[in-house]
């Protein structure tokens, strides 16, 4: 598995992928105060989620949301998106710069966000306004047919698929697609299929180290391709989530003739709707219409704008101030990723017209304070930290409501199968439930324990730092606080034998399914420097609890045991405490229809866009 | 004056060759692994031993020195590619050679410049002549209390102030952009108002306060006296004899001035979302893309220097004294 969101400072909270979070603080050493502003946290105001009170998003978690979408849901045309109309250009903002266009060397939000554009992978997510997810066939078919116990996937193309040049798109360029992901250049997507065919870690890259470049490819044993429409994955073991897997960016085709290696990455060959015109890379990206798509093939984009203008290096203040003045060419203008800018917040929600275009949604990203249980042994002391910590405080810190929602359990309510529960009462006691914790210490014969508790030194972790230390120190701890460099954060408490007792961690999934969450989390076989176990939890009974729920071949009912077992390890062994679920608060001009939330990429998204 | 000039490019070229001596060392020396930073969270000893291999970071330092220096003039191959000159490196980070992008992104700089320069240049000096001609009086008092308010200012806030009253308040305008001034120049010169505006109210503050200060001394020269003691007008006086005198110290200020708005008006490009140079050394920093960094910081030394030898035959022009030195 891959850390999916290493430890971010807060300061770019709102894209917990994003890969800038290091670099963020490199800028600002570089640049002082002046780009302070532009890292500081994301995150908006309160909520129209849906109207409801209780949370935004709360109705587009639920469970029973997401399914596995048949053949007919995979057929194309995408539903017409009511008052939906042809022509015009749909200005983004965007305050990073992509780091890639290449859809191999995708993984982070706002570039998942844009290469649904341009790129199409073999599945695909198509989501309803109720927010209801189904996994269908992109370029293929249908979601794949599993075989041998789900060690064997097999996926069918579609007819009338084809390259911006008109080439018909075939089994041998999802072939080179996927064997490309081998050559040493492909680093920074995700790497489970070629892991799953290949091998853990890096090892797979030994099955095939310069990738197709050099003439050689995988045996049929492992990819095979018996003919121009048919893909067959070969898995080492069984993966039941294989169609989750197939719906990242890098399962797609990529033409042989057309794979400039490295330099793809400034010119991706485009399957989608739309492709590239023109890129300055670090400035804009100007993306037109491909007229080579058919939307007959495809089940989830459409084709309403004549273009697509981003523009990069607005800040969160500057994108929230034009889509809030809403004049001229900003009328146009969205944003993928963007938050309104945590200052404006109140502006926003007091204008009446922003009503109809802005979202508050719940991303797939939560923040723990993990308890490493080589130093706290006792659970009755890892129980008294988790009655204790002020999850509404922090939370406040971070930006309040439209930054978050107070999290209950581990499991954000963006998966599959997620229930609300509450075994430490959070909801009711978002402050920590003090008298508890003081009692439970109390019994531990622990008064006064001394906890080292360490975090980044950016500004919001020193303000947090603070609520913490002030709530534990109520329930009768001892707070040594340990502040570390915000750049080397991540690699000082993801060192097995670190001296600290708890510290910030946070996870955010590839896929609404929890066996990218709790196994990574949790599964003591994963404990090493550098992995995401941070609590150090290693549980003979959840290990094999891990493998019996990973062998289950229907994800849809591994969901709920995954949930169990979760909220097991939340009660009987803590090595941690879930602090909030990170929002995604968007605003968009007024010209705009169409932005929808993605709960999967927790991204605006600017498939169904169109200029009124 | 050729003479002076000639011996001034030849220094200025030393100069150049000097600082990228320096600035290639500095990034040697300092503790940063660009291979491992363009390797992304995946890396493999492999992937670094590649990207090592592509940047040329197996040589020693000094024969990569040299192949960056002879470049620049007659071009690299590189394992990605052919770099034409003049080639400043290729970038790793952004899989092209660094030219494209700084020849990108120049333009947007060299129009916040000089236009911004021209503007706090004229109405500085103007505003410096103004409350010298009329000192004492309330003209002098309130144009000089406006330019201390100026020089307290900063453009992070003039410049947010400005899009909040100008952009999204009044409506007057259009968010500051970049259109090039050869496809639409009236385009061009809407886009750029603003950021040219927020500079000058920056910079306003110190010319015309150094303008007063000077033209007052000039006016209490001998030779104005005696200028006006011919009975020249007094329009004379001021322009030919006191403005000229005081105009030199202004113009060494405005080389300077002009020279490091040249490298790169950072706060100006983040606060108006343009990108010139400035955001572009932001940012390879922040990808550790040393090849555009250094790039950036030749073309950044460049401008100083060649706007420095430009003040200084202005300069000489001004002050006759001065070709002699």
């Amino acid at each position: 598995m891959n850390p999916l969101t290493p430890l971010n400072p807060p300061a770019t909270r709102t894209r917990p992928r994003s890969g800038a979070r290091l670099r963020a603080a490199a800028v600002a050493l570089a640049a002082g105060a002046l780009v302070l502003s532009a890292c500081s946290s994301g995150g908006g105001g309160g909520g129209n989620g849906g109207g409801k009170d209780e949370g935004p998003g709360a109705d587009k978690n639920k469970a029973s949301n997401y399914s596995i979408g048949t053949k007919a849901d995979s057929t194309g045309p995408a539903p017409e998106v009511p008052g939906a109309k042809k022509g015009g250009t749909v200005g983004v903002l965007q305050r990073d710069a992509f780091q890639h266009l290449d859809p191999g060397q995708i993984y982070y939000s706002d570039m998942l966000a844009n290469q649904m554009l341009y790129n199409r992978s073999l599945t695909s997510y198509k989501f309803d306004d109720q927010g209801k997810v189904k996994l269908v066939g992109d370029l293929a078919t249908d979601a794949g047919a599993s075989s041998d116990g789900g060690k064997t996937w097999t996926f069918t193309l579609k007819d009338g698929i084809r390259f911006e040049d008109g080439s018909p798109i075939t089994s041998q360029d999802v072939r080179w697609g996927i064997e490309r992901l081998y050559a040493s250049f492909e680093t920074e997507g995700p790497q489970y299929i070629p892991q799953w065919l290949s091998g853990d870690g890096t090892a797979f890259r030994k099955a095939l180290p310069d990738g197709p470049y050099k003439g050689k490819h995988l045996p049929s044993s492992v990819l095979d391709t018996p003919d121009d429409k048919t893909i067959v994955f070969h898995f080492l073991a069984p993966h039941a989530d294989a169609p989750f897997a197939t719906a990242m960016p890098n399962i797609g085709p990529v033409k042989a003739a057309k794979d400039t290696q490295q330099k793809y990455d400034n010119a991706p060959f485009s399957t989608g709707p739309y492709k590239v015109a023109d890129y300055k890379n670090g400035k804009s990206l100007t993306l037109v219409r491909n007229d080579q798509w058919d939307p007959k093939t495809d089940p989830i984009r459409h084709q309403y704008a004549d273009r697509f203008e981003i523009s990069v290096g607005h800040q969160f203040p500057d994108s929230t101030r034009r889509f809030l003045a809403d004049q001229g060419s900003d009328k146009n203008t969205m944003s993928y990723t963007n938050a309104v800018a945590p200052e404006m917040t109140q502006k926003v929600l007091d204008q009446p017209d922003t009503k109809s275009r802005r979202f508050l949604e719940i991303q797939p990203y939560v923040d723990y304070i993990s308890f490493n249980m080589d130093r706290l042994k006792d659970v009755k002391v890892r129980k008294a930290l988790a009655y204790a910590m002020p999850n509404g405080q922090i939370l406040q810190q971070m930006g309040g409501a439209p930054a978050g929602t107070i999290a209950t359990n581990y499991l954000s309510p963006a998966m599959d199968g997620y229930k609300p529960t509450d075994p430490y009462g959070k909801k009711a006691k978002p402050a920590g439930d003090t008298d508890r914790a003081r009692q439970l210490l109390k019994e531990a014969g622990k008064e006064g324990q001394e906890i080292v508790f360490a975090y980044a030194n950016t500004d919001t972790w020193q303000k947090v730092a603070v609520v913490i230390t002030q709530a534990l120190e109520r329930a009768g701890f001892k707070v040594q606080k340990k502040e570390i460099d915000a750049n080397t954060y991540r690699s000082a408490i993801a060192e097995v034998k670190n001296k600290f007792d708890i510290y910030r961690s946070s996870w955010g999934a590839d896929w609404p399914v929890s066996s990218t969450v709790v196994p990574p989390l949790f599964d003591g076989r994963q404990i090493a420097d550098g992995g995401q176990n941070y609590g150090h939890l290693d549980d003979p009974a959840v290990n094999k609890e891990i493998d019996r729920i990973n062998a289950i071949p229907d994800v849809k009912k591994a969901a709920p045991e995954w949930q169990k077992l979760a909220d097991k390890i939340f009660t009987d062994d803590v090595p941690g405490v879930p602090t909030f679920y990170n929002n995604q608060f968007s605003l968009w001009g007024s010209n705009l229809g169409g932005v929808r939330y993605q709960p999967v990429y927790g991204v605006a998204d600017p498939t169904g866009v169109y200029v009124k | 004056m050729l003479r002076f000039l000639a011996r001034r490019s030849l220094g200025a070229l030393v100069i150049i060759l000097l600082i990228s001596a320096i600035t290639f060392l500095l990034f040697f020396a300092l503790p940063s692994q660009p291979a491992l930073m363009s390797c992304g969270k995946n890396c493999t000893p492999d992937a670094i031993a590649v990207i090592n291999k592509n940047l040329g970071l197996d040589q020693p330092v000094p024969v990569q020195y040299w192949h960056y220096m002879t470049g620049i003039f007659m071009g690299r191959d590189f394992s990605v590619g052919h770099c034409p000159a003049p080639c400043f490196g290729y970038s790793f980070s952004n899989q092209q050679p660094v030219w494209g992008t700084i020849v990108d992104r120049f333009p947007t700089t060299l129009s916040i410049t000089l236009g911004g320069a021209a503007a706090f240049l004229v109405v500085g000096v103007g505003i410096g002549m103004l409350a010298a001609a009329f000192r004492g009086t309330w003209v002098d008092k309130f144009f000089s209390s406006l330019s201390l308010v100026g020089n307290a200012l900063q453009i992070y806030f003039v410049g947010v102030v400005a899009l909040a009253v100008l952009v999204s308040g009044l409506h007057w305008m259009d968010n500051p952009a970049y259109y090039p001034i050869t496809r639409n120049p009236g385009k061009w010169f809407m886009g750029m108002l603003i950021p040219w505006l927020v500079l000058s109210i920056i910079f306003i503050a110190n010319y015309s306060r150094m303008t007063r200060s000077q033209m007052i001394e000039q006016l209490g020269e001998d030779h104005v006296r005696t200028a006006k003691a011919k009975g020249l007008s007094r329009r004379t006086v001021f322009f030919r004899y006191a403005w000229r005198g005081a105009m030199a110290p202004i113009v060494t200020i405005f080389g300077i001035d002009l020279g490091s708005l040249f490298g790169g008006a950072i706060i100006t490009e983040f606060t108006f979302s343009l990108h010139g140079l400035g955001r572009l050394a932001v940012s390879s920093v922040n990808e550790t893309d040393l090849p555009t960094l250094m790039a950036v910081m030749l073309v950044g030394c460049t401008a100083i220097v060649v706007a420095n030898i430009v003040v200084d035959a202005a300069y000489a022009l001004i002050d006759p004294r001065v070709r002699l030195a």
